[in-house]
């Protein structure tokens, strides 16, 4: 009888070898001392610095190239890069920049003709490179773009010799060294690129002038670089190696984390964020965003139309408390729309966590006399309008608002969570009542996030348009212009984002900016 | 038989026509496209974008391109990653698919059969209710339970695995385990079942009577009805382990088919969307066509009947 049973137990005795395979399987992917593992949570496009769009593949494109300058990890004036220094004419209309003696991972020299050729490559119509814009400060470059003009040479670019590059601008532009230090002002090696084509970022064609060089990229896996010896700044770069690990959301990277298979993560989840500061405070790391999320009113549907409504809807929220009591993550309430990392001290002699007196963040009694004002007396007659959103993780924070409205304006707004795109979508045609919605920033310049509100700019959502707004940023007066637009309420700023992550304590000298650029000079791991 | 399946490959022809045609202008029609962002590109540059991309032609011509294209085996470029096409990136992610499945299916059908089986011969017993007890856990409680449970246990707090990674062969384990029991269960049912009534049939006695062993009676007669169901549930079950490994390869960042999937369609990746959808409609037609031919060979009935 027992010799009948063996085909019966057979599937147990799999099992449990399957189950009970070598312990030494858990060895984490590092080998090398240095080699840092950090969480990459997009699967880059492409590592082609003017294909790219996203701040997650320029984490990767940054450790392979650098452009003329660099971001400052401090969020102050761009830093020298491949260029060593530069000079402005008086009517600060030329730029002209000194290169330093640098290589390529090759071993070519890069020459100022490398970056005319990559800028030109970039401004190509045939390219289409979706960050282009950043290049309109120079002279002719959007009529490049948009193919009207054939000529490059009329462009403002010009190699005077091998390692001068003067730059003209179509007008002076004081934050114009923040655009050079932009992502898609990153330089590629025209020879290469022209040699290989589309293929030229797979990793034994990818030639850059970086810190690293690229040496693996499994899609939707990992990206790994190499320390790159030909780096002109070869003596700050103490990691051997970075490997940028996929994941797909913050629970599965959570869980990497706590089985030591990474070192630095991209977030932390919501939920877990209180117990990391409660037990691991060590690891848990903060920075301020230039990033702000804010309510947009649709000022083309009534009731919307009238100011005095959208002043009362704003002035019944409760930042603080939305802030505090449900994202829980030290975001920073706000009722401006530029944060301060943006702007130099000109713009904004006070500091912008005191609100201005005429911005008050809550007034209800001044928010029930305008909605009253306006024709509907403690919220009646009021039709239901919608508040929608991209994501599930903002419901919480719609709710808030909804509750607010209800309690203080006796107004009832149904809530509606889209996919991103389609969110978008219908902000942009104006198929929308109240949206919440972010603004990121390319560079660090507060004319990025103006001008999303002039006139037919596509990213225009509250569908407004005012000449003053539109003359006061022509005329380079950001702080009049936000004010304009603040004073209309076509939109509710709510708060500056806060990014957090976690670090293992064997990381040290890891920094990170506003704008979500990482810095990799200057980091190093304890010895195991 | 070779009538049947031939009509049969026609009508899946057919349907995946269909499919293609279908998908290609519901996606179209889906708001948002490939280069809608937060932050909008300006005219010029998103005029750029869609000659680069041929969007800027009529729809029907682009439908007409692409099914130019589709009949050279073309599934053109993708959308989101400009420098990869649509082929290169699927027969990069299928194997990786493949290999989950076949590694979750063997799982499934050995641990399935093996606990219905002995559940149907020591019928009422506490063996019995032990596999059954399980059959109803694992159907019951999802993947994605199951899953960051045993992460939990085995990879964190253990230390045997990798929480997440698809690098090393024990990579694989806590993957195809997760998947392989979430099956394991329903087959676990179905066999028992099966073999209970093919059990209790008169050339089951004769062959007793014959003095056939208990072990000769149930893998050589018994199992080969008994499994019908089984086999019959295998069909859509392959499709569903290498369709709908979507959320063990994200659990587990396993670089399968089924995550680029799903992301295709968020980011709006037209000929993505379109080569993953051809993709699992010609692997579920084919299942289940080999399912039919399958059953036929092992239910002489169904096959006089056809």
């Amino acid at each position: 009888m027992n010799r009948h049973r063996w085909p019966i137990l057979f599937p147990f005795a799999l099992c449990a070898l399957v189950g009970c395979t070598k312990p030494e399987a858990a060895t984490p992917v590092s080998v090398s001392a240095q080699a840092l593992r950090i969480s990459q949570r997009n699967e880059p496009a492409d590592l082609d610095p003017v294909r790219a769009s996203l701040p997650d593949e320029f984490f990767v494109i940054r450790a392979l190239s650098e452009g003329l300058l660099g971001p400052n990890p401090d969020g102050g004036a761009p830093l020298p890069a491949a260029a060593a220094r530069f000079d402005v004419s008086p009517d600060g209309l030329n730029y002209t920049f000194h290169l330093r003696d640098a290589r390529w991972s090759n071993g070519e020299s890069v020459t100022a003709a490398d970056f005319v050729a990559s800028y030109r490559r970039a401004l190509t119509p045939a390219t289409a490179a979706p960050k282009a814009q950043l290049f309109f400060p120079v002279k002719n470059a959007r009529a490049f773009v948009a193919g009207t003009l054939a000529d490059f040479s009329a462009v403002g670019f010009r190699a005077t010799d091998a390692r001068t590059l003067l730059i003209t601008l179509a007008r002076p532009l004081p934050r114009f060294p923040y655009y050079v230090a932009s992502g898609p002002w990153i330089p590629i090696n025209p020879r290469v690129v022209e040699k290989f084509g589309r293929t030229w970022t797979q990793p034994d064609h990818f030639v850059g002038n970086g810190p690293f060089t690229l040496a693996e990229w499994r899609p939707q896996q990992r990206i790994v670089v190499k320390k790159n010896s030909t780096y002109r700044a070869a003596t700050a770069v103490h990691l051997d190696e970075i490997q940028f690990i996929r994941f797909d959301d913050g629970d599965s990277e959570e869980r990497a984390y706590r089985a030591g298979q990474i070192d630095i993560t991209m977030d932390v989840p919501r939920t877990k964020l209180a117990t990391y500061a409660q037990e691991r405070p060590a690891e848990l790391q903060r920075a301020a965003l230039a990033e702000t999320r804010f309510l947009t009113f649709n000022t083309r549907r009534p009731p919307l139309t009238d100011a005095r409504v959208r002043r009362a809807l704003s002035l019944a929220i409760d930042r603080k408390k939305i802030t505090e009591h449900v994202l829980l993550g030290h975001q920073e309430p706000t009722t401006r729309l530029v944060p301060p990392t943006l702007v130099g001290r000109a713009f904004r002699p006070t500091p912008t966590s005191e609100m201005s007196p005429d911005l008050s963040p809550t007034d209800l009694a001044e928010a029930r006399r305008l909605l009253a004002e306006a024709g509907f007396p403690g919220g009646k007659k009021f039709p239901r309008l919608e508040l929608s959103a991209w994501s599930h993780s903002q419901t919480t924070v719609l709710e808030a608002i909804q509750q607010m409205w209800k309690l203080e304006l006796g107004l009832d707004v149904a809530l509606a969570v889209r996919d991103a795109k389609v969110h978008v979508s219908a902000l942009r045609s104006g198929d929308y009542d109240i949206g919440f919605i972010t603004a990121i920033p390319d560079v660090a310049d507060a004319a990025d996030l103006l001008n999303r509100f002039t006139a037919g700019a596509s990213e225009n959502f509250p569908q407004w348009t005012d000449i003053d707004f539109d003359r006061a940023l022509a005329d380079g007066d950001f702080a009049a212009a936000e004010q304009r637009l603040l004073d209309s309420a076509a939109i509710a700023p709510l708060y500056f984002n806060t990014h957090h992550w976690l670090t293992s304590p064997h990381v040290h000298g890891w920094r990170e900016d506003a704008l979500w650029t990482r810095f990799y000079s200057n980091v190093f791991l304890d010895e195991k | 038989m070779l009538r049947f399946i031939t009509s049969r490959f026609l009508q899946s022809l057919l349907a995946l026509f269909l499919v293609i045609t279908a998908t290609f202008f519901m996606v179209r029609f889906v708001p948002g496209g490939p280069f809608t962002a937060e932050k909008a590109v300006t005219p010029e540059i998103l005029r750029n974008l869609e000659a680069h991309y041929g969007l800027n032609k009529p729809l029907w011509r682009q439908y007409l391109d692409y099914l130019g294209s589709l009949a050279h085996g073309d599934l053109g470029p993708s959308f989101k990653y400009p420098n990869r096409t649509v082929n290169e990136i699927l027969s990069d992610k299928l194997p990786v698919s493949a290999e989950l499945g076949a590694e979750s299916l063997a799982v499934a059908l050995v641990l399935g059969i093996g606990l219905g089986t002995l559940a149907a011969i020591r019928r009422n017993t506490w063996v019995d209710y032990l596999a059954s007890g399980f059959g109803m856990t694992g159907i019951s409680i999802p993947t994605f339970v199951v899953g960051p449970l045993l992460v939990l246990a085995l990879a964190i707090h253990a230390g045997w695995f990798n929480a997440s990674g698809w690098y090393e062969p024990a990579d694989r384990v806590l993957p195809c385990l997760v998947l392989g029991l979430a099956y394991a269960a329903p087959i676990s049912r179905l066999t028992r079942g099966g073999l209970l009534e093919i059990l209790h049939q008169d050339f089951i006695r004769t062959a007793r009577a014959k003095g056939a062993s208990e072990f000769r009676v149930v893998t050589r007669h018994a199992l080969r009805g008994g499994l019908l169901p089984v086999v019959s549930f295998l069909g859509p079950a392959t499709a569903g382990i290498l369709t709908g490994s979507f959320v063990i390869e994200t659990i587990f960042q396993v670089p399968g088919v089924g995550r680029e999937f799903v992301n295709s369609a968020f980011n709006r990746d037209y000929t993505l969307v379109l080569g993953t959808v051809i993709l699992y409609a010609a692997l579920i037609m084919a299942l289940n066509l080999a399912v039919d031919i399958a059953q036929a060979w092992m239910n002489p009935k169904v096959r006089l009947e056809s």
